[in-house]
């Protein structure tokens, strides 16, 4: 046993130290890989990060939300709407939802302001967002003056900075009491931005939903299930955009790392040569090329992942930016919460360190089965 | 004394009114369905399905599961064929689970379509329903057939749902 250990010390020393040898090329090599698995990483955790968001955002969700339409744009919806769809069988409850959003133009960003109905906060003070605390360094306790719909500036006591799990969510969000709200946005008394409805059972969601647009023709009911797959395909199409500019510089690396691993170079065969001229077994070689193709995708392998984390959930993915934010640019600034998936990452390894490692080692054995001297000459 | 003994029972009637539940089978309330839980008839694990759950208690208080009312009338017409030794006699209480608020409401005193596009695990079903109005509501929503009470479900009425 120990003989065996110091066998594959003794010979990833002498891989290692063949290696550094040629420097340029192999850290060239390391350089690309490591972008590669970089750049991969990053839309495999800046995907699942976001889908974990949407989860947060969908269990918060209310079973159906019912928005009033006049010539296709957004109304605010009469609250008597409310009282005639909870009498509507299998629903289990409808409340009002007062929310809306502020151009706060000294930041220049947009915020979501919505009414608080269950533990509201006192009038005059409000709940802000992460993001808006950052920005504005507001902390608890501080006063924030925004200009109300009549132009009038109205200032409100900071009471608490939200520590919400989803920052994607809460970052730009203020809360509000009910009056406070309406005393700023205007917003008419007997309305409310849209209803939120709970369904008990779920089969019954689509009967329901039916029934409100029957029963108020200028409604549009949206389901659970259609705010999910709005989700998905956001998502799915953001991170599809990543992907495919993700896809030429992994063609490229493939057709280096297949240069690179297939073909040898001629000094590479004259080492091979050598070594097994001075009584070095075919096997040896073998474990030599596999150890050096795999102390290169390692290395490569966890650098890359590092970068990865940082820069998806420290940094707010500053390179992928411009195609995640599309739908608001306005918005202040999010960290995503830090998810790692032992999954992904497996993936992850064998898509790239497993086949990697496999196209070193087959045209080494090609080379060391050969008679010594003819590679030599 | 009398009066003493009828005060709980109006706060207790009183706090049923108010919290909406259902009558009980003679007072028994419904037991937990458990992970490990099987339906007698089918076979499958019933707590995957709790929208659909019924449940029949025996007087020595044993108290078996069923992925949905088809299967508890199953058993409920001809207990031994499933549980050799069971005896309709012994049957204390019987639960269903209601259609609309999903929660467990007497099954004697339940209500039932039959025929609806309303499928169980366990393919075509009886819906239950704690009143008349909802059945006659989902009756008309969801295309069913017929309403029926828990007496007037009969091998003739279960064998087209298979």
């Amino acid at each position: 046993m120990r003989k065996l250990i110091e066998r594959q010390r003794n010979i990833l020393d002498f891989t290692l130290s063949s290696l550094l040898r040629r420097k340029g090329k192999n850290s060239a090599l390391l350089l690309v890989y490591t972008g590669t698995i970089f750049i991969l990483a990053s839309v495999l955790f800046l995907t699942g990060a976001l889908r974990r968001e949407a989860a947060l955002v969908l269990e918060a969700a209310p079973d159906i939300v019912v928005q009033r339409t006049m010539a296709g744009r957004y109304q605010p919806i009469p609250l008597a709407y409310a009282e005639e769809i909870g009498r509507i069988r299998g629903v289990a409850s409808v409340w009002p939802r007062l929310w809306g959003y502020h151009y706060d133009a000294a930041f220049r960003a947009n915020y979501t302001l919505m009414a608080q109905v269950e533990s509201p906060p006192e009038r005059g003070t409000i709940r802000i967002g992460s993001g808006i605390s950052r920005m504005r360094g507001a902390r608890r306790g501080d006063i924030i003056a925004l200009p109300g719909h009549d132009g009038q500036s109205r200032s409100f006591t900071v009471g608490q900075v939200l520590d919400h799990r989803s920052q994607l969510l809460s970052s730009d969000l203020m809360l509000l009491s009910e009056k406070d709200y309406r005393d700023f946005s205007g917003f008419p008394t007997d309305r409310a931005t849209d209803l939120a409805v709970r369904v008990r059972n779920p089969r019954e969601q689509s009967t329901v939903a039916e029934k409100i647009s029957r029963m108020y023709p200028d409604t549009r009911p949206i389901m659970r299930t259609e705010i999910l797959r709005t989700y998905d395909a956001v998502f799915g199409w953001r991170s599809g955009v990543v992907m495919l500019s993700f896809c030429g510089a992994a063609l490229a690396f493939g057709i280096f790392a297949w240069d690179k691993a297939t073909g040898l170079s001629a000094e590479e065969r004259k080492e091979i040569g050598i070594l097994k001229a001075v009584g070095w077994e075919t096997s040896d070689i073998l474990l030599m090329k596999g150890w050096e193709g795999m102390v290169i995708s390692l290395t490569a392998f966890l650098g890359g992942i590092l970068l990865a984390y940082a820069h998806v959930f420290l940094a707010s993915s500053i390179l992928f930016a411009p195609v995640l934010k599309g739908w608001s640019i306005l918005y202040p600034e999010f960290r995503l919460s830090p998810l790692l998936d032992v999954g992904q990452l497996a993936t992850l390894f064998f898509l790239t360190v497993v086949p990697y490692t496999v196209t070193t080692i087959v045209p080494s054995w090609r080379i060391a089965t050969v008679d010594p001297d003819s590679v030599m000459r | 004394m009398a009066m003493a003994i009828r005060f709980p029972i109006t706060i207790l009637a009183m706090a049923l009114i108010l919290f909406a539940a259902p009558p009980l089978s003679a007072g028994f309330t419904p037991a937990k369905v458990g992970a490990k839980d099987k339906c007698p008839v089918c076979g499958m694990f019933v707590a995957k399905y709790p929208d659909f759950v019924a449940q029949v208690r025996f007087r020595d208080g044993s108290t078996f599961y069923f992925d949905g009312a088809k299967d508890m009338f199953k058993f409920y017409l001809d207990p031994s064929r499933y549980l050799p030794g069971r005896k309709v006699a012994d049957i204390v209480a019987a639960f269903v689970t209601s259609y609309y608020d999903l929660v467990m409401v007497d099954a004697i005193s339940a209500w039932y379509v039959v025929g609806s596009d309303v499928y169980g695990p366990m393919g075509r079903e009886l819906i239950p329903f704690a009143r008349e109005a909802e059945a006659r509501e989902f009756l008309k929503d969801h295309k069913g057939k017929r309403i029926v009470r828990f007496r007037e479900v009969t091998p003739a009425v279960l064998r087209p749902l298979d």
